[in-house]
């Protein structure tokens, strides 16, 4: 047990780290109260970057509103898409189309790579790496982008599902380009883990640091790759199968500890997971045949209903709560957003540790900002 | 150690790889045939006036609210030279205001509205906002000099 | 005596016209290397990162340290309202003089260097080592938590590794038997001081990193925690005399790594060379190898991630400092008991104990960086915030 000498008085500091600090990933604030290095206490602030989605949505048809949904999680917008449009066929009763079904996959599951590659490369710069990480990581993400804007002509607000199917065929040569983009990214993934996963200043780093035991995660009520590093083994693409998950063969990967590293493992693993998705899919996914189903109304109305839809996103659990009152528009659309839950752990694991560690656990949560404020 | 060698040997590969980086004033990478730069009008050379009806449908479908359509009667109708009964007269898009979603395009009766694919799409820095909002002038003409090839979507 | 450079070319007869020139020579030839530095260490960063680096400025961007000096020269030099001000001032002058003195006694070749002492070697680290006093001044003088942890931390991490540093140049001066620089270099014609001692070798690469707040050392200047640290209040000119000084000492502890382990400008062949050609080549081979481990030190900024401030400190004090004691003692029992010549048996044992060093890395990293347990640091925690209900 450490005593604190008690004949100087000492006095912890309160830093303001963010909202423009380089590694608080967008506009997020913690005060941190430190006494040298070690932080002490630690006050997540929230709030800059919100933009009332959830109202706007209220505005807007269900046409519409997929572009909120692109707009919350700015890395995840395939996933979010997804979650909405389901979300909306669920109320209007609507079946989409079986090659809808699976180009919707295809394109959720290259959007999780891109995001964890997103990760991987801002962890890489919290972690220290001098843009090496980051450069690796957006190489790769930068070539599903391409791909994804030759399919939907926008690189990151895709604004491509719809409710009952997806907006329009795939480009042409999707299967030959989407095999090869597979494999490059396959190289990458390989470059990012022989560069980090054994490296020993890298593992001493993240070893460790940022504990949190399943319970107190479960308690927290933290989802996604968060969980899963504390092996607790839950994806809603196993355990409640939305869509046409149950048809795919693939792993959860799950960590030990729940510290830092085995966050990042876990992601690392996981855009693997999700690349044989895709190559699964690829293979079953019908060659030809409608992408919306017949006799869709040009202005879809759901009658008085309501419902909550969730999806496995990149960052854990995304829910969607969708309330009907009849007519075009949505009366409460209510989002449930992994990040926020997330990040609202980081008091439960950042205290204790030295800064640089809080800048590092941070990192590991993977909050995106958009999605935390909406 | 190893693991320190390793990460080296990794970065050692990747010098030997030819840079992704490409120059960008200079070199242009080519964008696909969808890309969604922001919305233009289309010309219709056959008749010699815009394919727009002045309709409104995209106004009322647009989510962010950037456009402003007005209508008139045509008067090459009168005159036995088109089909158009209505005409577009007025045709703001403000493109600082525009995200970009596509939809105008989807509900356009009369495929008169298109998403630039070309690089003049993307390139529209400015010093004032106000140069932003495009009126029909601008909005028509690069169909009009033939520079976009609009690309429909089949769905 | 005489000392080639501007002795004979020059001719200057007075002794104080002879040291001014000598001074701005010296401040000419840092401004280009510092300038050439940047725009290697951007360029090869850039390959390594399958980047092009700088490409608008000049032919294949090689103006582009000229445009950034100039941009840094016009730019307006702030100073914080509360900043203590002649502390805040004069601090980038105190870290950028030391180094520039080091300057002086540095050997290029036998008789190509501007100063020649007979303790150089002494001279250069006992100079290079004052400029932590300008990293607390600019730390505290700035007005701003964050430079303050980076100053606190600059301190730490400079104090610590000036120790293994010292002892690895220690034993080379054993081994050697002079402080000359010169006269180290030229013991080393047939085989350079690495392979008879490789684990000063490696602890010197080490500390060096250290001492020039490169990664995986760059902790005082953190750019995802400390923003910079020291260096977050700074602008322009200011801020420049810090970079100055980074790529400086790069340079210097470069051409002091060569000419202690890799024989500066004697080994290979330096003494086959006919006369005239003998400072071209011994320029040609010390620019060679101080040009390899400025390249290495670059490679290892672009590949290593940063170390955590414990981790960093028990590195040296647990690790370094007592290697590189066991290695001065293991040498100085040699040297004077080895009945059959010491080379063989100091290049065995001091290779025996870099491997020492090499598992204390591996079990230490997977010991979590030997840093204290969680539950003591949550209940140094809990005394501090007792009584603040947090």
């Amino acid at each position: 047990m450490t005593t604190i000498d008690q004949e100087f008085e000492t006095v912890s500091i309160d830093i303001n780290m963010g909202p423009q600090h380089p590694s608080t990933h967008g506009v997020f604030r913690m005060v941190l109260s430190i006494d040298g290095e070690l932080v002490v206490d630690v006050e997540p602030v929230i709030g800059y970057m919100h933009r009332g989605g959830e109202k706007l949505s209220e505005n807007l048809d269900y046409r519409q509103g997929i572009g909120i949904q692109d707009r919350t999680d700015y890395l995840g917008n395939f996933n979010c898409e997804h979650c909405y449009v389901m979300a909306a066929e669920k109320l209007a009763g609507i079946v989409p189309t079986e090659r809808a079904e699976y180009m919707r996959v295809i394109c959720t599951e290259m959007n999780r790579v891109a995001s964890h590659l997103m990760f991987m490369g801002a962890f890489g710069t919290d972690v220290g790496v001098f843009g090496t990480m980051f450069t690796y990581a957006f190489r790769d993400r930068e070539d599903i982008q391409r791909f994804f804007e030759e399919l939907t002509g926008e690189r990151i607000m895709y604004n491509y599902f719809r409710v009952g199917g997806v907006a329009w065929e795939p480009q042409i040569g999707f299967d030959a380009k989407l095999t090869a983009l597979i494999k490059r990214l396959r190289q990458g993934i390989a470059d990012i883990d022989s560069m980090l996963t054994t490296n020993e200043v890298f593992v001493s780093r993240c070893k460790g640091v940022g504990l949190i035991s399943a319970e107190k995660a479960i308690e927290y009520g933290l989802t996604g790759p968060m969980l899963r590093a504390s092996g607790v083994k839950y994806d809603l693409r196993k355990d409640e199968p939305y869509s046409i998950y149950d048809r795919f063969d693939f792993d959860i990967p799950i960590g030990e500890h729940g510290d830092c590293f085995d966050r990042y493992a876990v992601r690392l693993e996981e855009m693997r997971q999700s690349l044989r998705i895709v190559e699964q899919a690829l293979e079953q996914m019908p060659k030809t045949g409608p992408l919306m189903p017949e006799k869709m109304p040009r202005m879809l109305r759901i009658p008085a209903s309501e419902c909550y839809m969730r999806t496995e996103n990149p960052r854990g659990e995304y829910g969607i709560y969708l309330v009907s009152k009849g007519g075009n528009k949505p009366y409460r659309l209510k989002m449930r957003s992994p990040s926020f839950s997330n990040l609202m752990a980081l008091r439960e694991m950042t205290i204790g540790e030295y800064i640089a560690d809080a800048v590092i656990i941070l990192g590991s949560t993977d909050i995106v900002l958009c999605e935390v404020d909406r | 150690m190893i693991g320190l060698l390793k990460s080296m040997r990794t970065t050692l590969t990747t010098t030997m790889r030819r840079p992704v980086t490409t120059q960008y004033p200079e070199v242009h990478r080519p964008i696909p045939e969808r890309e969604r730069a922001f919305p233009l009008l289309l010309w219709d050379e056959r008749v010699v006036e815009p394919f727009c009806t002045g309709c409104q449908a995209c106004e009322r479908a647009c989510p962010v609210d950037c456009m402003t359509v007005t209508m008139r009667d045509n008067p090459k109708f009168k005159a036995g030279e088109s089909k158009r009964r209505k005409i577009v007269d007025t045709f703001w898009i403000d493109y600082g205001r525009c995200m970009r979603c596509n939809i105008c395009i989807e509900v356009c009766n009369f495929d008169a509205i298109a998403m630039n694919n070309t690089w003049s799409g993307h390139e529209l820095s400015v010093y004032d906002r106000q140069e932003l909002v495009m009126d029909l002038d601008e909005l028509l003409a690069k169909s009009y000099a033939g520079e976009v090839q609009a690309w429909v979507p089949q769905a | 005596m005489s000392y080639l450079l501007l002795g004979t070319i020059f001719d200057v007869p007075a002794r104080w016209l002879d040291a001014i020139v000598r001074v701005g020579l010296i401040t000419l030839w840092m401004t280009l290397l510092v300038l050439a530095l940047t725009y290697i260490e951007r360029k090869v960063i850039g390959r390594i990162q399958q980047r092009l680096g700088p490409t608008r400025t000049g032919p294949a961007g090689l103006f582009q340290p000229v445009a950034d000096a100039l941009k840094l020269l016009t730019k307006e030099d702030l100073r914080p309202r509360l900043a203590d001000r002649w502390v805040f001032e004069l601090a980038p002058y105190l870290v950028f003089v030391p180094v520039f003195l080091g300057f002086v006694a540095l050997p290029y070749a036998h008789d190509w260097g501007i100063r020649f002492f007979d303790l150089g070697l002494f001279y250069i680290l006992a100079v290079t080592s004052v400029n932590i006093v300008g990293w607390v001044m600019a730390g505290w003088g700035s007005d701003n938590k964050y430079a303050l942890l980076g100053g606190v931390r600059a301190v730490a991490q400079m104090i610590s590794y000036e120790i293994p540093l010292l002892l690895a140049a220690l034993s080379i001066v054993m081994v050697s038997n002079t402080l000359d620089l010169r006269a180290i270099v030229e013991q080393q014609h047939r085989i350079p001081n690495i392979l008879i001692q490789p684990l000063p070798a490696f602890i010197f690469l080490i500390a060096m990193l250290a001492e020039t707040n490169r990664n995986p050392f760059d902790i005082p200047v953190a750019e995802s925690e400390v923003v910079g640290g020291v260096t977050v209040e700074y602008s322009g000119i200011r801020w420049s005399f810090f970079q100055l000084t980074e790529y400086s000492a790069l340079f210097i502890f470069a051409v002091l790594g060569s000419a202690l382990f890799l024989g500066g400008y004697q080994w290979p062949a330096g003494g086959r060379i006919p006369g005239a050609f003998q400072p071209w080549y011994g320029l040609l081979i010390t620019g060679i190898k101080a040009g390899m481990i400025i390249v290495a030190m670059i490679w290892l900024r672009a590949t290593l991630p940063r170390m955590r401030v414990d981790q960093l400190m028990s590195f040296a004090w647990k690790v370094l400092i007592p290697l590189s004691f066991v290695q001065v003692f293991v040498t100085g029992l040699i040297l004077v008991y080895s009945p059959w010549g010491w080379g063989l048996w100091l290049g065995l044992t001091s290779g025996a104990l870099l491997a020492a060093l090499f598992y204390a890395v591996k079990v230490g990293a997977q010991r979590l960086g030997m840093r204290r347990p969680r539950e003591e640091r949550l209940e140094a925690v809990r005394q501090l915030t007792a009584g603040r209900g947090v």
